[in-house]
Order: C-alpha cells, then structure tokens, then sequence
C-alpha cells in the first residue's frame, strides 16, 4: 500500500478503539462484521431455496414474524464500512484490481487458499458467535473471558498452522 | 447516566440505524490505513514478520476498555442497558483454534477481507465466498453441532470475576499485559527478521510514548477508585456490574 496513507500501528488501533467507543455509547453494542455477512447469506439461500433455511433451526429465526434480516444495526454498519475503506483506497491511490500474495505462490493456488481459508473462518465464525471485530475486539474491551480466549486460541492455531503455508507468504 | 444513547432513548432505534453507517465508515478508513486491507500483512504475524496487526488489536482494545470502564465510573455509561457478550467457554475455544488455523491460511478474518474488497483486491472475495460457503454448512447442518455449540454456558462473565480482582485492576492489569505484550512481539520480530525492523523515531515516538502514560495514569485511577460506588446497590457481589442472565434460545454472534 502506498506508504504516506499508512498509519503507525499505535494511531491505527486508537482509531479503532474510539470507532468501538463510538458504538458503545451510541448503541450500547459493539462492532462486528461476520454477522452481517451472514445474515445475507441467510437471504441469499432464502430467495433460492425457502424450504432449505426454514426447515434450518439456525437460520429460520433469523426470518421469525416476518423479519427482515438485512434491517439490521450490523448491516448498516457492514455498507458504512465498504464505503470508508473504499473511499480511503481513492485517497491514498491504491484501488486496484490484483491479487495479493507472497512471492512463492501463484495467483491461482493463493485463489484456493483464500477459498480454504474462508471455509474454515466461516464456519469457526459461526461456532465461536463472532470474529475479530464483534469477539475479539469488543469482548476484550469488555473483559470478556470468552473473548481472550477466543484471542488465545486463535493465535495458537494460527501458528501451529503456519509452517504448513509459509510457501504462501514468504 | 445519558448513554447508551438509543437505550436511554435519547436517539430514536431509526437513527440509531443510519449513524451505523458513519461508524462503519471510520471503521473501514481505519482499516485501510492501518494496512489491513492486504492479507500478507495479516498473514506475515503467524511468522513474527510484521506483527502490527496485534499491537493494533491491543491498542484498540485498552482504548475501548478504558472508555467504556472509565464512562460506566463517572456515571456517563449505564452498563446495565449494555449487551454484554455471552461466554460458551468450549465452543468459542474451538471455534478460536479453527479460525486462527483459517486466518495464517486465507490472510483474513471477515473484518479485513469486507475492508479490502472494496480497496479492489480479488482474493478476499474469495475468501468471503469461503465464508458464506463455511456458515451455510454451520447453519444448514446446525442439528450435528447445535447441542456443542450451546454447551459450556457460562453467562456473563468478566476476566475481573475470574480473576477474582477489582475491575479497575483487572483493567490496570489488562492495560500493563497490552503494553508489555506488544513491546515483546515487537521485540521477537526484531530478532527473528532484524531487516524488517524499522525504529520509530522522532513526533511519532514521542507521541506513541506520552500516550502510553495516559493510557497508565488513566488505569491506574481506575484501579484505586472505589469501585462499589459506581455498582447498583442491590448487586449481590461487588464484582458484578451485570447480573448473570439465562438464555434459553440460540444467540447469534456478531
């Protein structure tokens, strides 16, 4: 990325955490990000297949009396964020169509690891109730036991995995 | 007690809607410009190769544990109109592990890869099509998983309540383990790729460090106020600023 955008680590995490702030004192909620994206494929399937997700016990409440799941505080905060770090890609002049990826990797084995790795964060999004943003994040500012070790555990799986995969990062 | 502004009805649940956006807006800037929108960047952690994403984290965390604490001590936040995340000790361990095994793999979590499709990048599209692929599975086969994923049950509860503290130390506590631990990781990165370490110098250390302070003075006021006077007088114990509530159905995350 273009280096006279890039912000030190310290000034990046303070404006996410007054971005938290913000939302706690608005809302009394934190920010998250899995949620909404799950919601929409809740919809997705739903105008496909009806059948499918109202016979699912996980995603029929979801559309309990008639709601809409995309009217949803996360959903709104999900275009907000699409729009800021768009408009900061333009900014700083790195919008651009391309892969990004180690220099030992083809585009195409990057491609299949990004789906792989989707999967599992897809599904382990699900079984923890939330990622970085909503869990992590959130749960650690208010000192949720859950989420430290949810952090914990993410970090021991990340580099127990690592070996397996540097060909793709480094 | 004014906030939370849409629970003490200040603001109306439509505005609170639309001023998401805004939120999300500064939220997605703030990715982009910590450079999170690049998955090597997240990915290069796993070796201690850039370990920014981290320090980040920590930075963001005491920054809204210190304003959210801090507001409930002056009276300015009602924490008991907050919704607290419920803890299910087993399921969020598991699903840690597996997400962590998922993010060194894909160079995402959901955060990031949303923040970097929109800067243009191709891969975290794919990995977000993994994603709704990985929560269909999650929810269209829920009966295989259901009874795990609601198991462990352990309402509310905060590292103060098992730690057994105060919560302004636990808070102090929190804020030391943040500092210490982002200088250490820092530190590995410097030994394991000393051509990667580039010093902080000049404003921005001088910055970096006064903020530092404040982030200790502030804790530390935390830590020696007497708690209790902020807690309802009814509370069964003094570590407890929400009670403990039962949940019978499913809740989703975030």
């Amino acid at each position: 990325m273009n280096v006279r955008c890039k912000l030190p680590p310290v000034f990046a995490g303070i404006l996410i955490g007054l971005v938290m702030l913000i939302a706690f004192v608005i809302s009394g909620r934190g920010i998250g990000v899995s949620g909404a994206l799950t919601r929409m494929i809740a919809v997705a399937q739903n105008t496909i297949s009806p059948q499918i997700t109202q016979s699912s016990e996980y995603f029929s409440r979801y559309f309990a009396y008639g709601q809409n799941p995309l009217d949803n505080w996360l959903v709104y905060l999900f275009a907000g964020m699409v729009l800021g770090s768009f408009i900061a890609s333009l900014i700083c002049g790195d919008f651009k169509l391309e892969v990004l990826r180690g220099p030992n990797i083809s585009a195409a084995k990057r491609l299949l690891l990004a789906l792989l790795g989707g999967i599992l964060i897809g599904f382990a999004a699900r079984l923890a109730r939330g990622c970085t943003s909503g869990l992590a994040l959130v749960g650690g500012a208010e000192l949720a036991v859950g989420s430290w070790t949810f952090m914990l555990c993410v970090f021991a799986g990340g580099y127990a995995a690592a070996y397996f995969v540097r060909k793709q990062w480094l | 007690m004014i906030a939370p502004f849409v629970k003490t009805e200040l603001i109306s649940e439509a505005m609170n809607l639309w001023l998401a956006i805004p939120i999300g807006f500064l939220f997605g800037f703030a990715l982009h410009h910590g450079g999170f929108t690049d998955s090597r960047k997240i990915a290069r952690v796993f070796y201690f190769r850039d370990v920014d994403v981290p320090i980040v984290m920590f930075t963001a965390i005491v920054t809204g544990m210190l304003g959210l604490w801090g507001l409930s001590l002056i009276g300015y936040m009602d924490t008991s109109l907050f919704y607290f995340l419920p803890t299910y000790l087993l399921p969020v361990a598991v699903g840690g592990l597996l997400f962590g095994v998922g993010m060194v793999v894909g160079g995402f979590c959901p955060g990031t890869a949303v923040a970097s499709v929109a800067t243009g990048k191709i891969d975290p599209l794919i990995f977000i099509i993994g994603f709704f692929i990985g929560s269909l599975v999650f929810g269209d086969f829920y009966p295989v998983w259901g009874d795990f994923y609601n198991s462990d049950y352990r309402g509310v509860w905060r590292l103060d309540q098992l730690f057994g503290l105060q919560l302004g130390v636990t808070v102090l506590l929190m804020v030391v383990i943040a500092i210490a631990g982002s200088m250490f990781l820092r530190l590995v990165q410097r030994i394991a790729w000393p051509d990667t370490f580039i010093p902080v110098k000049g404003a921005v250390l001088k910055v970096q460090v006064a903020l530092i302070v404040i982030a200790l003075v502030l804790a530390t006021v935390m830590a020696f106020f007497p708690t209790s006077s902020y807690l309802p007088a009814e509370d069964d114990s003094g570590w407890h600023i929400v009670p403990r509530v039962i949940i019978t159905t499913p809740v989703s995350g975030q």
